[in-house]
């Protein structure tokens, strides 16, 4: 017999406290770029990425805020026009949205641009779950001159409307006591009801009652928001009923012309409920200036567009590496003391080959790249919060679409110069599986954050003065070799054309230096954490495999980072790597920086890296080129594939990706040392 | 009637046709881009536009641009 297992007096005290507080869970929905997910951050005091930008947030993030006794479930939703999803992030929405079930859906609205946000509304009152809204960016509608009466918003409506100034966090408790209250309320919600025509509400009940003899197959949909659904077109829940058998009247035989029909009456009628809410809460006192136009008009010039980007990113190339400077020198003398001090004090061998050889060789070698790394962060944050980042899509647009990519793309490549993983990410945003595809394997060639400590080691000992031209020409080599390969899969394998390209282009903001060092601060410390993490742990098996076995000189070929490494060598002799530089290779797979590390540790002792790999007569200038060249190329690390997998959801096109870096990256490798033998000596 | 893609920086234009088949209809609809809409032409590319409905700017590459049937307005 068993025996009851005896629960320990915390569990059920826990136990206890859990169950007095009663769970809700909402959804932050609404239009991208309204500030949905700085008021998740405001609700649970967290830190997810914002910008100024459609697509900022692909998929859906969940946090918790406790009050009153109760727990609220927040979960940040991927901003969506409207509940037709076109791509995947939007898909993700509108399954939360119509399937989850949640307690409250609150919609975060724009102040500041009413009437199309309400479009949305119109769909979301018909849901019939309880539905609060959050008005927010009152501060910019204030300083705007746009007035509205929120009291009479609400009325109309017929659902809570609270103010709130997400970024500087006003109204959020009562927002948080609104939505307690509404989750509280027992009876159905009684939302305004939308006004269509005659014709459209004769088909809406003729399906609606054909799907009330189904409605199991429909969840926590009503039959009649079911038939609105499907006259809107929603392919997604045709496809579901498809599939269970179901045939639905008009939908199915009606006339096709008929049926858009009424699809654009719906529409209609939306936008008609919206405009009338609209025009009898929302008053503009002042006559509107629009600067915008006239930024715009210079910013995305026909001529001009593209040459003011190009410069912009010349400029953020050179602050990168100018304004970092005065720190890597500052950093380098810190450690080169601690190096003096470590040598100074008498210790057992292994323990001060592990401090100079692992920590300071090795993680540090990766350290004193952090301040460059926070300075591309900042300039990347600036790009996303200023509002230029999707004008810049825009302008390449035309380019893009002649090497056969979409103009959204440009963003998750943008991205990708800072970290390759949420820019594979970012890809969600794109509507057609040909331009996802195309973009995520072309992805890992923009030269990510965590490569440029490789290229700043070697260009800075074998290029000396040139280092800077060295490392601007690998990141222009990294984007033709993108081009090239978005052209030859667009060609070869994706032959349909990409989709219209049509994005909001969102109002400008001043970055706010306060909000940029921010972003800059989460991102460089994920950044610091990974050298914590990541890099030691792998520079820890490098210093192992360096040492062992027992008895053999550290570093040498005898050890067995030198057995591993000649193995693995003979593939590489085309292209002049030594072991320790394949060595360096194969762990780099775990992160970029761990390149850099694993020479520091296989390189170290006492000497710094630098003067080591300058006098190693097995590595020439062209070698160094082509070793650099190989690093771009070669493969995304661990945490970028993942994500590949993720997005591609299958093995097959993750292995072509890979494989596809791997050609890449040898061919460009073996051309550059050839050609780089005949100008800088081989 | 002439395509988007035809008009010039500054046009004010009334939107009288989304053609085509597949989603552009509902995409552009979703945005406020519909029958009957007024459209101010922010700026015009070679053949991509950026276009302004109230207080909401759009960028349409050539092949939407070139799908959005419109009115000149004087
Ligand atoms: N002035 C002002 N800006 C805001 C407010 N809320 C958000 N923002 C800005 O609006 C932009 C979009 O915010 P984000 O939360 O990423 O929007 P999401 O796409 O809806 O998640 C960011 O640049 C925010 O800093 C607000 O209440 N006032
Ligand atoms: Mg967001």
């Amino acid at each position: 017999m068993l025996l009851e297992p005896v629960q320990p007096v915390w569990f059920s005290l826990n136990f206890k406290y859990d169950d007095c507080m009663k769970e809700i869970r909402i959804l932050l929905a609404g239009n991208p770029n309204v500030g949905k997910t700085t008021l998740f951050n405001s609700l649970c005091g967290v830190h997810q990425h914002t910008g100024n930008y459609p697509g900022v947030t692909v998929e859906i993030k969940e946090g918790k805020r406790e009050a009153h006794d109760h727990s609220i479930i927040i979960s940040d939703l991927p901003g969506t026009y409207s509940l037709s999803a076109f791509t995947p992030d939007e898909q993700v929405a509108r399954d939360a949205l119509l399937t989850s079930d949640p307690d409250v859906i609150v919609q975060i609205v724009d102040a500041t641009n009413i009437e199309r946000n309400l479009f949305f509304t119109t769909q979301l009152l018909e849901i019939g779950i309880p539905l609060v809204i959050a008005l927010n960016m009152c501060d910019l509608a204030d300083e705007q001159g746009i007035t509205i009466d929120d009291k009479c918003l609400g009325k109309n409506l017929n659902i809570p409307v609270v103010r709130v100034v997400a970024k500087k966090g006003e109204g959020i408790q009562k927002l948080v006591d609104t939505i307690i209250e509404a989750a509280e309320t027992t009876t159905k919600p009684d939302h305004r009801k939308i006004e269509y025509p005659h014709l459209v509400t004769t088909h809406i009940d003729e399906i609606g009652n054909y799907l009330s003899s189904h409605a199991s197959l429909l969840k926590t949909l009503s039959p009649h928001y079911a038939a609105i659904r499907l006259l809107e077109g929603d392919e997604h829940l045709l496809t579901m009923l498809h599939e269970k058998g179901l045939d639905i009247p008009f939908i199915d035989k009606g006339d096709p012309a008929e049926r858009d029909g009424i699809t654009e009456d719906i529409l209609l009628a939306r936008y008609r409920a919206a405009e009338k809410v609209t025009t009898c809460s929302v008053m503009c006192t002042m006559g509107r200036v629009m600067p915008a136009d006239l930024i715009d008009q210079v910013l995305t010039h026909r001529i001009f567009g593209i040459p003011i980007f190009l410069s912009c990113m010349w400029f953020a190339f050179q602050l990168t590496f100018s304004a970092s400077n005065p720190f890597l020198v500052g950093i380098e003398y810190v450690w080169g003391y601690f190096t003096k001090i470590i040598n100074g004090i008498g210790m057992d061998p292994l323990i001060r080959s592990f401090l100079s050889d692992g920590v300071i060789g090795g993680v540090g070698s990766v350290l004193v790249f952090v301040p460059s790394i926070f300075v591309m962060f900042i300039i990347l944050s600036i790009l996303e919060d200023s509002g230029y980042l999707a004008r810049a899509a825009f302008v390449m647009d035309r380019f893009m679409h002649s090497i056969g990519l979409h103009g959204r793309s440009f963003i998750p490549f943008l991205i990708g110069f800072g970290c390759n993983v949420p820019a594979i990410m970012a890809t969600r945003t794109l509507q057609s599986r040909a331009d996802r595809f195309i973009t995520i394997i072309t992805i890992p060639f923009m030269s990510c954050a965590a490569r440029l400590p490789v290229y700043v080691l070697f260009a800075g000992v074998f290029f000396g003065a040139a280092a800077g031209n060295v490392i601007f020409f690998l990141y222009v080599l990294g984007i033709l070799v993108a081009i090239v390969s978005a052209l030859i899969f667009r060609r070869v394998v994706f032959k349909d054309e990409p989709s219209p390209f049509i994005m909001e282009l969102p109002p400008y903001r001043m970055p706010g230096g306060f909000t940029a060092v921010l972003h800059m601060w989460y991102k460089g410390r994920e950044y610091l954490k990974r050298a914590g993490i990541v890099i030691f742990g792998g520079v820890l098996v490098v210093w192992a495999l360096a040492t062992l076995p027992a008895g053999v000189e550290y570093g040498s070929a005898e050890s067995l980072a030198g057995i591993i490494g000649q193995a693995v060598e003979p593939l590489f002799a085309p292209l002049g790597f030594n072991w320790q530089l394949v060595v360096g290779l194969i762990f780099g797979f775990i992160a970029k920086e761990v390149v850099v590390g694993s020479l520091g540790t296989l390189y170290g002792g006492e000497d710094m890296l630098e003067s080591s790999l300058a006098a190693d007569p097995t590595i020439s200038p062209a070698i160094a080129l082509a070793y650099m060249v190989f690093v771009l190329l070669y493969m995304p690390c661990v945490a970028a594939l993942g994500v590949i997998r993720q997005e591609m959801g299958n093995w097959k096109w993750t292995a072509i990706a890979i494989g596809w870096g791997i050609l890449m990256a040898y061919l460009f490798a073996f051309i550059l040392l050839h050609v780089g033998s005949l100008f800088i000596g081989a | 009637m002439v395509p988007l893609s035809l008009s010039q920086t500054g046009d004010t234009v009334v939107v009288r046709a989304i053609q085509g088949t597949g989603h552009l209809a509902i995409i552009l609809g979703q945005l406020g881009m519909i029958i009957g809409i007024k459209l101010t032409v922010v700026e015009k590319g070679k053949e991509s536009v950026i276009v302004r409905i109230g207080e909401s700017r759009y960028a349409l590459g050539a092949g939407a641009a070139s799908m959005v049937l419109v009115e000149f307005q004087v």
